[in-house]
This record gives C-alpha cells, sequence and structure tokens, in this order.
C-alpha cells in the first residue's frame, strides 16, 4: 500500500473528470508520438547512404489532366504500364531509393503507393476509373520522368511546358488500346516475430523465438516466390529489431494483399501443445473506431499541427481502423492455415482465436498472426529445431494461404 | 549516577530503535494484505465487529487446460469500489491457493489503480509485469484475462479494465498483446 503513493500521485488526489481528461492527454501522447515515429520511419525505412538514389514524387492537377512527377537526383531508367485503372511505373536504380512525396488533393488520382520486387521498385498510381488515357516523357536537370493522365481519353492535347521541360528526351508514350502487359500486384508480406534484442520465447534447449521465426519466414518467403508470380515482403531479413507499428507499415507501404505474421508460443503449462492461429478481435477494432472516430473530429486540429508532406502520416494513423474491414477474410485465412497445420501437427482442430495482437490492428489487408508450436514444449522444441519440420511448417502455411488466395481471387 | 541515567536512556533509544525496526519489517511483510494492515490500527474489537468476509472469485490458468479456472477466496469487504478493485488485484498477486498457476510474476507490485466514471479500472503495475513476464503468447493472453476476468467479474462497474505498467501506457507485455486499448472481460476462457 504504501508503493501508492509513488505513482501518478496527480491522478489520485484530483476528481474523476480530470483523471479522464488525464488520461485522454496519456493517450494523446502516443499519437503525438506515433505520428513523429512513422515520419521517422517514412524518412528513414529505405536507409540512407550517399549513393542512395532520392526519389520525389508530386501530383498536379491541371485543366483537363493531373500530372505526375518523378523527380529523381540520378539518372532514370523506367517503364511505364497501364492496367485497367492502375499505372505502374517500374523504376530500375543501382540502389534502394529513397521515396519522398508531396501530399496531394487531385480529382482523378486516388492514390500513389510505391513498392519494391527483386531489383526494381515499382510506383503504383491509382486512378478515378480505367477510361483514360496517358503519356509520358523524361526531361533533364534535374531528371524527371513526367506522366499526364488524361481522364477522358483525351491524350496527346497541346501542352505547354516549363524552360526547364525543354530538354525532352523521349516519350515511352502509352496510350489507352496498345498492348500492356497484366502485371500481378499480389503481395504477401511475411512477417518474422520478434528480433534484435526482443527475442521473444525461449525453449528448454536455449531455443530463441526469434530465430525460429526468421528461419520459417524466410523457408515460406522462398516457397511463395517458387510458386507464384507475387511480391514477397519479409518485415526483416536478419536478426534486427523492427518495431510492431514498422510491421504493420512496411505492408501497408507495399500494398499488402496478404500479412502473415509468425510466432512460436509459449505458456505457463508446460503441457500446452500445438499450433494456434489468431486474427484481430472484434474488441480490439471496436476501440479503434473509437479512436478513429475521435481522431477524424479532431483532424483539423491536426492538419493544422503537422506539416503538409506529413499529411500521410494521418492516413497511417487512420489505418488503425483498417482491420476491421479485413476481419471476415481475416478469419478465412487462419482457417486454411490452421487446418492445414492441424493435418501437419495430428492436432485436433483447436478453433481459430481472436485476440488483440498489436502488431495486426494497423494492417490494412487480411492479416493473420501463426503461433506454429509451443516452444516452452520440449518435444516440439525439438522438432521445430530440425529443417525438415521447419520446411513442413512452411508448406502446411503456405497450402493455406495458396487455398485462401485461390477463393479469393479477383 | 549520570552514567547509570545514561545506560538507562541508551537502552530505551535502542529498545525504540528495536521496535520500529520490527514495525517496519512488518509493514513491508503486509504489503500484500493492507486490509489487515489498516485495520491493525484501529482496535481489534472494532475491527472484528465490522469483518464480514465477502467472497471473491479469482481466475487462474491451469496446468491441465487453456482455461481459466475459478478460485474463491473470503476477504475481508473494503468501503471503495477502488479498494475492492486493488483487493482483488493483491490477492491474484498472491497466486493461487488452490495450485492453479500464478501468471503475474510474483516480483510485480500493484502502484496504482482507478476507475473512472465510465466504468474503466487503470490498473498500475509495477515494471516486472513486463520485464519478467514469460514470453509468448498464450503466456500473455492467460495474465491479461486472468486481471481482466477477475477485476470484471467480482465488480459490476468495472467494464474494461486498462493495464499501465510503472505509471505508463506500454505498447505490450512481451511483444504480442496490445496493451493501448483497454481490455473488456472475456468469460469463454472460463472453465465450465
Amino acid at each position: 500500500m504504501s508503493s501508492d503513493a509513488g505513482s501518478i500521485p496527480a491522478a489520485s488526489k484530483i476528481g474523476i473528470d480530470c483523471r479522464d481528461k488525464l488520461v485522454k492527454f496519456r493517450r494523446g501522447i502516443p499519437k503525438v508520438a506515433v505520428a513523429f515515429s512513422l515520419i521517422f520511419l517514412a524518412l528513414n525505412i529505405h536507409g540512407i547512404s550517399q549513393s542512395q538514389p532520392i526519389i520525389r514524387l508530386s501530383v498536379q492537377d491541371h485543366e483537363n489532366y493531373s500530372r505526375v512527377t518523378i523527380q529523381s537526383s540520378q539518372p532514370l531508367s523506367s517503364n511505364v504500364e497501364k492496367s485497367e485503372a492502375y499505372v505502374f511505373v517500374k523504376l530500375r536504380v543501382n540502389a534502394p531509393p529513397r521515396f519522398q512525396r508531396e501530399s496531394f488533393q487531385s480529382q482523378f488520382i486516388k492514390s500513389v503507393s510505391w513498392s519494391n520486387g527483386s531489383g526494381s521498385y515499382t510506383l503504383t498510381i491509382q486512378t478515378e476509373h480505367e477510361n483514360y488515357s496517358l503519356d509520358s516523357f523524361k526531361v533533364q536537370n534535374p531528371p524527371r520522368l513526367i506522366i499526364d493522365i488524361y481522364p477522358d481519353g483525351e491524350g496527346g492535347q497541346p501542352r505547354e511546358f516549363d524552360v526547364t521541360e525543354t530538354d525532352r528526351t523521349s516519350v515511352e508514350g502509352q496510350r489507352e488500346g496498345m498492348n500492356l502487359q497484366t502485371p500481378d500486384p499480389e503481395c504477401i508480406v511475411i512477417d518474422p516475430g520478434h528480433g534484435g534484442l526482443e527475442a521473444g520465447a525461449k525453449g528448454k534447449f536455449g531455443t530463441l523465438e526469434k530465430d525460429l521465426t526468421l528461419a520459417i519466414s524466410s523457408k515460406l518467403a522462398d516457397i511463395v516466390k517458387q510458386t507464384r508470380a507475387s511480391n514477397v515482403v519479409l518485415t526483416r531479413d536478419r536478426d534486427e529489431d523492427v518495431s510492431l507499428e514498422d510491421r504493420s507499415a512496411i505492408a501497408n507501404n507495399n500494398k499488402a494483399s496478404v500479412f502473415i505474421s509468425i510466432h512460436v508460443n509459449g505458456s505457463y503449462r508446460k503441457g500446452a501443445a500445438g499450433p494456434e492461429t489468431f486474427f484481430l478481435s472484434q474488441d480490439a477494432t471496436d476501440e479503434d473506431s473509437r479512436r478513429v472516430a475521435f481522431l477524424e473530429n479532431n483532424s483539423e486540429d491536426l492538419e493544422n499541427s503537422i506539416q503538409a508532406e506529413d499529411q500521410d502520416v494521418i492516413k497511417m494513423i487512420l489505418w488503425d481502423m483498417a482491420q476491421t474491414a479485413f476481419l471476415k477474410q481475416s478469419s478465412q485465412l487462419a482457417e486454411e492455415i490452421q487446418s492445414q497445420l492441424n493435418l501437419l501437427w495430428g492436432t485436433k482442430n483447436r478453433g481459430i482465436k481472436q485476440a488483440p495482437f498489436k502488431v495486426l490492428t494497423g494492417v490494412a489487408c487480411p492479416a493473420v498472426l501463426v503461433e506454429v508450436a509451443f516452444l516452452s514444449n520440449p518435444q516440439e522444441e525439438r522438432k521445430l529445431l530440425t529443417e525438415e519440420y521447419q520446411v513442413k511448417v512452411a508448406e502446411a502455411i503456405y497450402a493455406g494461404l495458396a487455398k485462401f488466395l485461390r477463393d479469393n481471387s479477383r | 549516577m549520570d552514567k547509570k541515567k545514561l545506560v538507562i536512556l541508551a537502552s530505551l533509544f535502542l529498545c525504540l530503535i528495536v521496535l520500529i525496526v520490527i514495525y517496519l519489517n512488518l509493514g513491508g511483510t503486509a504489503k500484500s494484505r493492507p486490509a489487515q494492515f489498516i485495520s491493525s490500527s484501529q482496535s481489534e474489537s472494532e475491527a472484528e465487529k465490522q469483518i464480514e468476509p465477502s467472497t471473491i472469485i479469482l481466475f487462474f490458468p491451469s496446468e491441465h487446460d487453456s482455461l481459466l479456472h475459478r478460485e474463491e477466496r473470503k476477504v475481508i469487504p473494503e468501503s471503495s469500489l477502488a479498494q475492492q478493485a486493488k483487493r482483488i488485484i493483491l490477492e491474484l498477486l498472491n497466486g493461487s491457493q488452490l495450485g492453479f498457476i500464478s501468471p503475474i510474476p510474483p516480483e510485480t507490485r500493484l502502484r496504482e489503480l482507478y476507475i473512472t466514471g465510465e466504468g474503466v479500472a487503470y490498473v498500475d503495475f509495477s515494471r516486472e509485469i513486463s520485464d519478467k513476464h514469460l514470453s509468448g503468447s498464450s503466456a500473455e493472453l492467460s495474465t491479461i484475462y486472468s486481471i481482466v476476468n477477475s477485476l470484471s467479474y467480482n465488480l459490476k462497474p468495472i467494464k474494461k479494465v486498462f493495464i499501465l505498467i510503472d505509471g505508463g501506457e506500454k505498447k505490450t507485455l512481451g511483444g504480442h498483446i496490445d496493451l493501448s486499448s483497454p481490455f473488456q472481460p472475456i468469460y469463454d476462457m472460463v472453465a465450465k
């Protein structure tokens, strides 16, 4: 009891209303912290090095077209493809680029996002509808790729060029009706749980959860790459710390189609055994909805206090709610994966579980967290240590994922 | 003569110190039984007159299944809702008397507990609840819901429970379950 005096003395002395305010205020701080850490992440996610190209993106509406300008600090090699309401811009650069973008409001361009594949980087421009034509060309000093999008298919109208744009070198004209490849925008994001200082569960034989999750995730990534023509992104590919917010941000930045977080369980019960697959609980999303409602009601303040170029950060915070829209699909995905893991481990179906997992709350696509087995169970630990079982677990998860993707193919 | 007085004074002083030390030690060990500690400052008979033990139900994980199990306990009734809530948490911290698993690391202390008008209980634990916690989703879930269910089940005005650590909001206990939102009880986790 004597320890009572040590904590939150102010809160214990003032009235309940004040406490509520205090609590709201306290809860406000982490949001600002999240905002700033997301800004920091956005600036640092690709790492900063001297040879790293900086790619700056801006969107401007003109009278009868919208212009996307991709400015690079190094010469650009690119390829522009149109597919329905999407324009895919593949950029070939020597080193992973650092992307910067200005916030924009456009009547015709809904969103611009980027993702990285093997060696190439793709900017995805989403338009309001598929009935448009586009014109793209390069200009120098500094190197820029300019893409003009004409909403009503009336491209190629004479336009005024800025003086700096007179050095027009090439036009990679892409017109509606031309033969265009249909790229596969499917992106599977695999999240090896824990990492770095955060080791996760520990086994009797000294096995660390973070090592097992990385081993299984890498194997799963390999299987997906070999089997499907989809992008695969790992939230970490080595033993390093990645915050839980960053993991969901990586999924969202890559426009993930599916997010799978791989974990190994730990329990106080020595007898606890078998796989478990979780998706986010309704409770958590209810709470998020309320938080988002609060954010939306107060978004004017936020917009005024956050600089224009960081406006996207607000959208990222609003992604807190995103998982709500995917709960049904997430439960389907959980079911498919769990039934495959049950086959592998010979376990009875323990049922799909729901819990408020931090890493799932902000993910804007079907998302599950797989506890492949119990590291606190020495028998399961021993199995998980073998390469053979790691492959089997990865294969089982893939089988569940593939079935889910088949059933949900667009 | 003066010497004798001095000796008496010194021994009296020594006795006083010993008494203080004993008193402080008792205070230290009684930290998990605050109600009795408080009542001991009243006269024994007066305290006994007031005491009509009430029954609370605590929820603990068990070695046999992944569910939470009920454990009845008689406690001295407390005056306020917050005091009753503190009592429940302190009993949880004491661990099970029926051989169930104690899901909260034994080093953990309850720092503070307060309840808002909307029925959210803010329970502030010392850092050991996270630092000494066994890592794993199942372990985190059983700790969180033994706290949340125990509070909500016994005290109806408590609708939700927010877990704080060292006076602040923490992301998770051990990298899994989100602590940044309050929890509602899940009675599906309780053994029938």
